[in-house]
């Protein structure tokens, strides 16, 4: 299914002129690049031009940039194999599929003059609602060092990731959100004592796996991404056979230590998969503060 | 029971085999209703005998006139026996409040300081509070002390909730200080633990920032002072005196990660060094974060290895070990610096600076899914695994004084 997507992000102005400001996004995703499903590996190809390639050429295996074997407790390793995760959740991921990394099992990292730093990563994931363990993951995630935000780009492969089936758990909640009279709304989840209602667990879910677009998006090697909380979720109209909702989202940048709120419009259906129609960041103080009595973020 | 009021005890010595024989008879004498707590057997042993208040004097008479020698153990038996009736009440009323305290929920400050003072008041004889200084908001920083004795013993520091969010570290801290309690004299390591050394627990490390948790945001990190501008508050872990300024903290009072306008600013941090200070004798300095799953060991402010490294390493591997044998959970180990970030003004490395050379910092449960809103049903899980590696850190420090 071919599938074109536009981001369209706007340019807020933080009102209290927040110096850590990394909202430019003006990446264009297409179907072929991104989603090569085939065997359960995913090959998204490193958007490198002819000199970079030949730059890239050059240095492997040139002793004058040689690969550094990393350290897989230390962080130059874990926020590499993150970005893996974001960049799998997003591109396998559902309101019943979610994975986190289990273990970094080995790790090294390339610098390529002119670009930026490629970091090679073996792990395994852990699928956050069956508890199985995907053994055999490898990726290569390169960070740009440019001026301005740009997303790593990933190449990700795991064997047996398709051994996790949801397709009738998946179509099932597609079924049953179709048939509501009402379209669904949801608030604080989970609320301030990690309590989840088992009816908006998919949409945690569903939120987490497009956060993850926004977090891979996000990501550089000085940024390590978790979505801490959804705020909201609300579904919207929707005229072709995706479902639509709006979500704003929590997500916590462990280095800056930051919780940063993020809007976005996420696509659905058990096919095609999820994919993030819009996103923006929301200015720091934004969100309302409901009243003392109710727990809140 | 009939009312015992005014009756005496009195505790008899028996010189010789005469007087014995003398008290066996009184035994037979079954008018002056003598309740004899310990017969009379032979001189080497005393004699103690419940005497009704209306025989009292006649009975004292008696001995007096056979030079039998007496003192009066209780001269209100009923007194005595209303005194314990009442404290048995009072033990079984808190008994009942520390027991049904959920332990497996997440509470509100003023919820956590009622059950300190239960807690100290079910265990007078090993746990008292002790107020280390007030909060830039007025409230007061209670610092547990387990001890069983001695005078200024060597000591264990462990502090949770320095930064209010990580809500599982507070909970863990008044689990772990139940723990302590309820099975000192019946667990063996507790037991030896404390024989010899004291502990300190401050549950609420940033007791306005827990409070604001509450009550309007749950995502606060920092404290809530007022500096200069609109923006509040200073990151607790960025405010000690190691490295202060450095890398890994911000210069802007918005920031989360703001290190304040200099070290020692905030009256939280103030507090803690000042009793550590004077205290003078301890000998680990532990400061329990949330999440990640990772035991750290200093320092932040420099990528550079303390000079204790390879041995604080090894304990901390073991503790993670020891934690992980419980549920499978994997804590990954090492400095500070290399396995999160760069991060200065940190509690652990101010303390192995000033000479705490058994110096950790957790980062509990989980790995981001639910990062810092960790479901309450986690709660006592984390605190039982991580009770595995405290005890192996404890025991260790115990056994390698310096």
């Amino acid at each position: 299914m071919r599938w074109t997507l536009w981001i369209v992000l706007g340019l807020f102005p933080l009102i209290d002129g927040h110096p850590t400001l990394k909202t430019d996004q003006n990446s264009l995703e297409t179907a072929d690049a991104a989603l090569n499903h085939q065997n359960g590996s995913l090959n998204s190809v490193l958007h490198l031009d002819d000199t970079e390639k030949a730059a890239l050429e050059t240095t492997r295996n040139d002793p004058a940039f040689p690969m550094k074997e990393l350290n897989t407790s230390h962080y130059p390793a874990t926020r590499a194999a993150k970005v893996a995760q974001h960049y799998l959740n997003y591109h396998h991921g559902s309101p019943f599929k979610w994975f986190m990394v289990h273990a970094v099992k080995k790790a090294s990292s390339e610098d390529i003059p002119e670009v930026g730093k490629k970091y090679h990563i073996q792990f395994s994931v852990q699928e956050q609602a069956t508890k199985e363990i995907v053994g055999n993951c490898t990726a290569e995630i390169l960070f740009r060092h440019t001026e301005v935000q740009s997303a790593p780009e990933v190449n990700c492969t795991c064997d047996d990731l398709l051994k996790i089936k949801t397709s009738d758990a998946d179509h099932a909640l597609y079924h049953h959100i179709k048939h509501q009279p009402e379209p669904m709304t949801g608030m604080d989840i989970p609320d301030s004592h990690g309590n989840i209602p088992k009816e908006m667990e998919p949409f945690w879910y569903l939120g987490g796996i497009g956060a993850s677009f926004i977090m891979w998006q996000q990501s550089n090697e000085s940024t390590l991404y978790n979505m801490a909380h959804v705020h909201s979720v609300k579904q919207l109209n929707s005229e072709n056979d995706l479902l639509a909702f709006e979500y704003v989202v929590l997500l916590h940048d462990m280095v800056s230590q930051e919780i940063i709120h993020w809007h976005m419009q996420v696509a659905w259906n058990p096919t095609q998969g999820v994919k993030v129609t819009q996103c923006h960041l929301l200015p720091k103080g934004t969100l309302k503060q409901p009243s003392a009595e109710k727990h809140k973020i | 029971m009939p009312l015992l009021f005014r009756d005496q005890v009195l505790r008899i010595k028996a010189e010789n085999a005469e007087q014995i024989s003398i008290l066996q008879s009184l035994e037979t004498q079954e008018h002056l209703q003598l309740d004899f707590w310990l017969h009379p057997a032979n001189p080497e042993l005393p004699v103690d005998i419940r005497v009704p208040f209306s025989n009292v004097q006649a009975v004292k008479v008696l001995l007096e006139s056979n030079n039998i020698q007496y003192s009066v153990l209780i001269d209100d038996v009923q007194a005595v026996l209303d005194e314990e009736q009442q404290e048995l009440e009072v033990n079984q009323g808190r008994e009942r409040l520390t027991k049904s305290f959920n332990f497996a929920a997440y509470h509100k400050l003023e919820t956590i300081y009622e059950w300190m003072d239960t807690l100290v008041a079910q265990y007078p004889n090993l746990v008292s509070k002790i107020n280390i200084g007030s909060t830039y908001e007025g409230r007061p920083m209670y610092v547990l002390k387990f001890s069983t004795g001695g005078n200024n013993r060597p000591a264990i520091w462990i502090d949770t909730g320095i930064h209010s969010r990580e809500w599982v570290t507070q909970a863990t801290g008044v689990w772990t200080a139940n723990k302590i309690a309820t099975e000192y004299g019946s667990d063996s390591s507790i037991t030896t633990l404390l024989n010899s050394m004291d502990v300190f627990l401050l549950i609420l490390a940033n007791p306005d920032g827990y409070a604001f948790t509450h009550s309007n945001n749950r995502m606060w990190r920092k404290t809530r002072s007022k500096t200069s501008g609109s923006c509040i508050g200073v990151d607790p872990n960025r405010n000690w005196d190691a490295g202060f300024s450095g890398p890994g903290a911000s210069n802007y009072a918005c920031s989360d990660s703001y290190h304040g306008p200099f070290a020692e600013s905030e009256v939280e941090v103030k507090n803690i060094v000042n009793f550590i200070k004077q205290h003078g004798q301890i000998k680990s300095f532990i400061s329990v974060h949330s999440y990640s799953q990772l035991l750290m060991v200093p320092y932040g402010y420099t990528c550079n290895k303390p000079a204790d490294y390879q041995e604080l390493e090894n304990v901390g591997k073991s503790a993670a070990s020891a934690l992980k044998s419980l549920y499978g959970t994997s804590y990954q180990v090492g400095n500070i610096c290399d396995i999160i970030y760069p991060a200065s003004g940190g509690s652990i490395d101010w303390s192995y600076n000033y000479g705490i050379k058994y110096s950790f910092a957790f980062e509990l449960r989980d790995t981001g899914r639910y990062g810092f809103i960790l479901p309450a049903n986690q709660i006592i899980p984390t605190a039982q695994e991580t009770w595995l590696a405290l005890m192996h850190i404890m025991q260790y420090v115990q056994a390698h004084p310096y």
